[in-house]
């Protein structure tokens, strides 16, 4: 599978536990998001996003309405 | 659309090998891995969704490519004197040639990732090296006895002697640098060993 680069939306965020990440599961299912990963691993707990619609400012405004610090991975 | 950097990949690659063989899975972080790459964190996640990602797939292709070098010239239809000479010749060669990513397969061999490392293994293997110890036990070579035991006297002295040269000991942490000679005599008597 040829991943588009330009579909690639990445984020800094506060999503640490399983749990913050099953609740942001939810949020994702809503918004129709399929492809989406958390990086529970990683200092930055990087969000991943594989959207050819979704505008990086939406997510953002989406995870910190929700609760969680979110900016974009540089 | 900017297309796939070959040579970052690789780099990328190669650097995962040896950074896990370091720092271990716990201590492997993608910060720390995009640090020795000289490249972006965020470079890294476009190639992989994690580091669990990375980590498999880094895995499964070392893997792949181990075992497609450990199969070379070997002919299932073959004596077992000659396939399994062949085998030692091979899996040597390639774990001399490769010490950090053997090193890296034999963690992810004692890991959460295990199985799929046996599936990946077992994919390439189980025909060829299945149907050559089935053809010996035809030819009545060797006797019919239980996978595990064949297994561990086949190549269990190989994996010890290669582990042994890669540590640069051997017992008691006497020095030790593999040589011909220990290596095929201890062939020649697993042989003996395995032959009816």
């Amino acid at each position: 599978m040829e991943i588009n680069i330009k579909h690639i939306l990445l984020f800094k965020t506060d999503i640490r536990t399983e749990g913050d990440k099953r609740y942001i599961g939810k949020i994702m299912e809503e918004q129709q998001i399929d492809q989406w990963t958390v990086d529970l691993h990683d200092i930055d707990c990087v969000l991943r996003i594989v959207s050819p619609t979704l505008k990086e400012e939406e997510v953002i405004e989406l995870v910190v309405k929700n609760g969680y610090q979110c900016e974009i991975l540089t | 659309m900017r297309a796939r950097d070959i040579n970052k990949v690789e780099l990328v690659k190669q650097k995962a090998i040896e950074l896990l063989v370091e720092v271990g899975f716990e201590g492997f972080t993608m910060n720390k891995l995009a640090k020795v790459c000289g490249i972006s964190v965020a470079t890294l996640y476009i190639y992989y969704q994690d580091k669990d990602d990375l980590i498999l797939k880094v895995g499964m292709e070392e893997v792949q490519r181990m075992s497609a070098i450990m199969l070379e010239n070997f002919d299932p239809e073959c004596s077992f004197a000659e396939g399994l000479r062949q085998q030692w010749k091979n899996r040597a060669r390639c774990i001399l040639e490769n010490p950090v990513s053997a090193q890296m397969i034999e963690q992810l061999r004692s890991s959460t990732y295990q199985e799929k490392v046996f599936e990946a293994f077992g994919e390439v293997f189980r025909e060829p090296l299945g149907k050559f110890t089935q053809n010996a036990i035809e030819r009545g070579e060797i006797a019919p006895m239980p996978l595990e035991s064949y297994w561990s006297v086949a190549f269990g002295p190989l994996y010890n002697l290669l582990r042994f040269h890669n540590e640069g000991k051997s017992l008691s942490g006497k020095p030790f640098v593999l040589t011909d000679e220990v290596l095929w005599s201890a062939f020649d008597m697993v042989l003996k060993g395995l032959k009816k």
